[in-house]
């Protein structure tokens, strides 16, 4: 018995010094959502320190936050621009220096005046891709003349549809389909409840409400869920899986667009030189041809798209990206007080109240 | 005297361990919950003056009670169908059964992978394309796959009531592993039939067994988390659902620590209800 622990810890140990032995460069710790570590993404940091940052992983924004308040320290984290008011109220981010940013003067314009990169004249984020979430729907099922987000509520289609289990992407869905889009981050109590009666309506035909969008794929390629409200991730999966599905991409029928970027932590303790060199690294036209070729995201650097394969970018719906940028929801952080009453009656929502 | 003593130190010793380990792991956790139930969220900081108010919000919260009627409903099905369903495996095993390790073996099989894995694998078997409806409908019993198997109270009444068959079958098999076997002889002898063996002796014996089953199942359902989440769909959520909606996407700990706290006491009287009723069944039982 005695020998046989022994064993194990030698064993566990054995295990954890190769972990520790840190080599230059990986002293960086990034706090990411899983598949980030893409070396893809970060080519020019390798080259000049020679070894891949270190990461640890979050399955959600809010689940990040919570680790980040109890304690969990890093240097750069990645999330969206709708939590980074809470963040930087939560004392979590250090202000970012644009002017060491080798490419900020070549980032798109429209995804740096995003609400969250900057909050009244601090910027606080890189901006590193950014998306849209939109209606995901089977054309084979479903003509295209005949989608819009009000068919979500048709009766036809009971049972047949899945939206996010999370509050702001189901009211900012709502929102669109209210026509308060305008209003999304701050609805008055009239707008609030026409975008709660909207998703009450449409609570019938809800088959689940997805929490993570393998979920959602697998169910609208099966034929199980008709349309879905899911990110461009979905229908990159449902495109390579096969599966006769789009997004609805009409700006008038209503569309959503996400950003997300790196902040630089407080708890930070790798030289702000070792920083930046990743924040240029992500933001390099070459990592953004690489995750708009290989990941179908769009990325914050224009000269990017300029790089792409146009093929492709017409394929993932990006050869226009301009065409989004007007009359899309941009996902901004909602006001505290909006944000606990939608979380709050999205559960009664969801319970069938 | 001084041996008493020492025997109370030696005691005292041999205690230790477990004292602190549940003090650390138990009830300084518990502590911090109650705490955090008296305290309020503001934003994204925690107001400590002490006050009542989230007690006052949950009991009068509709959507609370509904919930937390709602996972003791749920909890109880799957309490009766998982006893019901051990309670002939547990006889089986102790009564007729020639390898009772190997069998008893069988039944940990699934506890082999993890609690996750087997609730993924009853989406596979119930699922749209799933392995029931594919079976289904190549007999030809069927043409359009059906949708009421997953997603739903049901689903997650089964998957429960599977994952946690092993629970009610050890202390059913335990409790007719203990019974004397004679009481059996000397009744058919007296000229019992199979039933009226089984209703006089066999269950009353056993009713231990059965009670422990119960709140070993009961207890820890009430608050299962991940099984409504993964199969209950839009309809099959569950009061830890929201528990986690509080720590998670609501940032509001107190209010989610009045809810466990809630929750807690919800499970604790239904079991004190069960364990009074079930003392009262078993004298009408004899």
């Amino acid at each position: 018995m005695k020998t046989r622990e022994v064993i194990c810890s030698l064993t566990s140990m054995a295990c954890i010094i190769p972990v520790a032995a840190f080599s230059a460069g990986s002293d960086l710790h990034i706090f990411d959502w899983s598949g980030y570590e893409d070396p893809g993404f970060f080519g020019a940091y390798v080259e000049k320190r020679d070894s891949a940052p270190t990461y640890s992983y979050f399955g959600s924004q809010e689940e990040a936050f919570t680790k980040l308040q109890s304690g969990f320290e890093a240097d750069l984290a990645h999330p969206c621009t709708d939590a980074v008011r809470k963040w930087v109220a939560a004392d979590l981010l250090v202000p970012i220096d644009t002017s060491k940013l080798a490419n900020w003067d070549n980032l798109l314009p429209q995804i740096k005046d995003v609400d969250g990169i900057s909050i009244d004249g601090t910027t606080w984020m890189v901006p590193f891709e950014w998306g849209n979430t939109g209606l995901v729907y089977r054309t084979d099922m479903i003509e295209e003349d005949e989608i819009s987000l009000q068919v979500l509520a048709d009766p036809k289609y009971r049972g047949q549809i899945s939206i996010p289990d999370s509050a702001s992407s189901a009211y900012a869905l709502a929102s669109l389909a209210t026509g308060n889009s305008a209003d999304y981050t701050n609805l008055s109590d009239e707008q609030f409840k026409q975008a709660s009666d909207f998703l009450r309506s449409i609570h019938a035909n809800v088959r689940f409400y997805w929490s993570d969008a393998g979920q959602l794929d697998q169910a609208i390629a099966s034929g199980e869920v008709l349309m879905g409200w899911a990110w461009n991730q979905s229908e990159l999966n449902l495109i390579w899986n096969g599966t006769p599905a789009v997004m609805m991409r009409d700006v008038s029928k209503g569309i959503a667009t996400w950003v997300c970027g790196y902040v630089h932590l407080k708890t930070a303790d790798v030289s702000e030189e070792q920083i930046y060199d990743m924040l240029n690294a992500l933001t390099d036209a070459k990592s953004g041809k690489y995750i708009i070729e290989n990941w179908g995201y769009p990325h914050s650097n224009s000269d990017a798209f300029t790089q792409a394969d146009p093929e492709l970018l017409a394929t993932y719906g990006f050869d226009d990206p301009d065409s989004f940028f007007e009359g899309s929801l941009f996902f901004d952080a909602v006001n505290p007080e909006l944000e606990a009453k939608m979380l709050q009656e999205f559960e009664r929502i969801k319970a069938g109240f | 005297m001084f041996r008493l003593r020492s025997e109370t130190s030696r005691g005292m010793a041999l205690s230790a361990p477990a004292t602190l380990y549940v003090g650390f792991l138990v009830a300084a956790p518990l502590g911090i919950l109650v705490a955090y139930s008296f305290w309020t969220q503001n934003y994204v900081s925690i107001d400590r003056t002490p006050t009542l108010s989230n007690y006052g919000f949950a009991l009068n919260d509709p959507l609370v009670r509904h919930l937390l009627l709602k996972s003791i409903w749920i909890a109880g099905l799957c309490t009766i169908a998982t006893v019901v369903l051990a309670y002939p495996i547990a006889y089986f095993i102790a009564m007729r059964a020639r390898r009772k390790t190997l069998w008893l073996l069988l039944i940990t099989i699934p506890f082999w992978t993890s609690y996750l894995l087997r609730v993924f694998s009853w989406k596979l078997i119930l699922g749209f394309k799933g392995l029931m409806n594919s079976a289904l409908i190549s007999l030809g019993a069927i043409d359009q796959p059906l949708a009421f198997l997953l997603y739903n109270e049901f689903a997650v009444v089964l998957t429960l009531a599977h994952a946690w068959a092993p629970f009610a079958i050890l202390p059913i098999y335990v409790s007719l592993q203990k019974m004397d076997r004679s009481l059996l002889e000397a009744a058919t002898d007296l000229g019992c039939t199979g039933f009226q063996r089984f209703r006089r002796i066999t269950l009353p014996l056993t009713f231990p067994g059965v009670i422990a089953a119960c709140l070993i199942i009961f207890i820890p359902t009430v608050g299962d988390y991940v099984t409504p989440a993964l199969v209950g769909g839009s309809e099959g959520k569950m009061i830890s659902n929201l528990i986690q909606v509080q720590f998670g996407a609501a940032n509001n700990w107190p209010l989610g620590a009045t809810l466990s706290l809630i929750a807690m006491a919800s499970v604790g009287l239904v079991a004190t209800g069960f364990l009074f009723l079930a003392n009262l069944a078993r004298g009408t039982i004899r």
